[in-house]
């Protein structure tokens, strides 16, 4: 089996796995319990909280764990909206993951306006645009740091200073970053940040919030007086340490990581444009390492993740069957990627198990698909 | 309207069949496969396409429906 979905999910990391495994069947006391039983538990956690922090250049008070991405990102445009009961608006991207845009349509429920800024061809956010759109109404605003479709990476420097230039508060939904590409919350000076351990090779299951001190949030979840009392719950040991374990591991090799999937993806376009099939890449060269985000013209990205799928290859694709009819990705809408070619998504997205071996058979695997697709005798071109 | 096999002449294929055949070989498809020239065709089991037509009804694909 070929695994090249990997900003789905990814392999836990081996030592991330060994690592938890000790709070699962011998320290299991609860963290919040003042016996001696509990202190491994304890130290655990704040073990833990310093590597995370470390990573992201964050102070280790700055980390809040929670469930994972959606509920970071939850937590922030909620707990940054509802705060005051004014309601001031949100500025968000039309790309962000449905974790940010479901939740801007639940505020704009409650009456918080919410305003969707377009992207470029790209997928990228232009910064002038933020700077026309935003104003002494605007509560938030929530970009996130790199996509998970197409990997672009946002200038999210630039825009968190206009957001801070106008008052307002900057959160990223970093989710597909965090454990990619380097991170460093005080040079982005960002306000809140979102993190999944999944995605960096860490379990399901659990993530963070990064939030800046001094930020005020609403507590998520009531209860006890977990994570600095605004996030309540037991402390899900096991998943905490072996997300730390997997994030330090994932940034201690994350500059070879980065050349080595960028080698990756260039061989694999190579070896499709050598096979002369007709395809336009989206997002940039620039974006995330690993992510591979392909149309093909005339072709079916559903009708390719099933014919791989049935020889091993696991991808994903930006086009699914909706029922009745085919729906197009909302990024692959929002970034104008042509009628005849919009069908024909594919997503890649290599991990640091993925070998050139791989990227071989998935070039090759892609020309013979594309090719007998084109050449069958018994199939209409796709309407138009 | 009857459909027979494009290879084996197979009679009659059932709306799964021709389901099947749209999933994988396109949605504009004009002629099909019967199960075991398509699993044949792929380079795959009846099996193996069995379960794929399963996990396409439980996603609600109206083709199979």
């Amino acid at each position: 089996m070929i695994y090249a979905d990997n900003a789905a999910t990814s392999r836990m990391d081996n030592e991330a796995f060994e690592a938890m495994m000790p709070f699962l069947l011998e320290d299991f006391g609860n963290a919040a319990q003042s016996y001696s039983f509990s202190r491994a538990g304890k130290k655990a956690i704040k073990q833990a909280r310093l590597t995370i922090a470390e990573c992201i250049g964050a102070l280790p008070e700055e980390i809040y764990f929670t469930s994972g991405g959606t509920e970071s990102d939850n937590w922030a445009v909620k707990g940054s909206t509802l705060l005051s009961g004014e309601l001031r608006e949100t500025i968000t991207s039309e790309i962000e993951h449905h974790a940010i845009l479901n939740t801007c349509q639940t505020i704009e429920r409650l009456g918080f306006p919410v305003i969707y800024l377009p992207v470029d061809r790209l997928g990228v956010v232009k910064p002038s645009l933020l700077r026309d759109k935003i104003s002494s109404k605007t509560k938030l605003v929530s970009i996130m740091l790199a996509n998970n479709e197409i990997g672009t990476v946002q200038p999210i420097q630039e825009l968190c200073s206009i957001a801070h230039e106008n008052g307002c508060l900057f959160h990223t939904d970093a989710v597909q970053a965090v454990g990619h590409i380097e991170i460093d919350v005080k040079k982005l000076k960002v306000d809140m940040l979102s993190a999944s351990a999944h995605k960096f090779n860490g379990p399901k299951g659990i993530g963070f919030l990064y939030i800046k001190k001094g930020t005020n949030l609403l507590p998520y979840l009531d209860g006890g007086a977990q994570e600095f009392g605004i996030r309540a719950g037991t402390e899900n040991i096991a998943f905490i340490v072996a997300m730390a374990v997997a994030l330090r591991n994932n940034v201690k090799h994350i500059n070879h990581s980065f050349i080595e999937l960028k080698k990756l993806e260039n061989i694999l376009i190579s070896e499709l444009s050598k096979a002369k099939i007709d395809f336009i890449r989206n997002g940039s060269s620039l974006g995330l390492p690993g992510n591979i985000n392909l149309s093909f013209r005339d072709v079916e990205g559903e009708m390719l993740l099933h014919r791989l799928d049935l020889l091993g290859i696991c991808v994903s694709t930006g086009s699914a069957c909706n029922s009745k009819k085919t729906q197009i990705s909302h990024v692959i809408k929002a970034i104008g990627v042509p009628a005849d070619y919009e069908k024909g998504t594919l997503r890649i997205s290599l991990g640091k198990d993925n070998s050139e071996h791989d990227v071989l058979r998935i070039a090759n695997e892609l020309t013979r698909i594309i090719d007998s697709f084109k050449n069958t005798v018994f199939v209409d071109k796709i309407n138009k | 309207m009857k459909i027979n096999c494009i290879s084996c002449d197979k009679k009659d294929m059932d709306k799964t069949v021709i389901g099947i055949n749209k999933k994988l070989l396109g949605e504009n498809v004009k002629s099909f496969y019967c199960m075991e020239c398509l699993a044949g065709y792929l380079d795959t089991t009846v099996d193996e396409l069995l379960e794929k037509i399963e996990e396409f009804k439980e996603e609600g694909c109206a083709l199979f429906l």
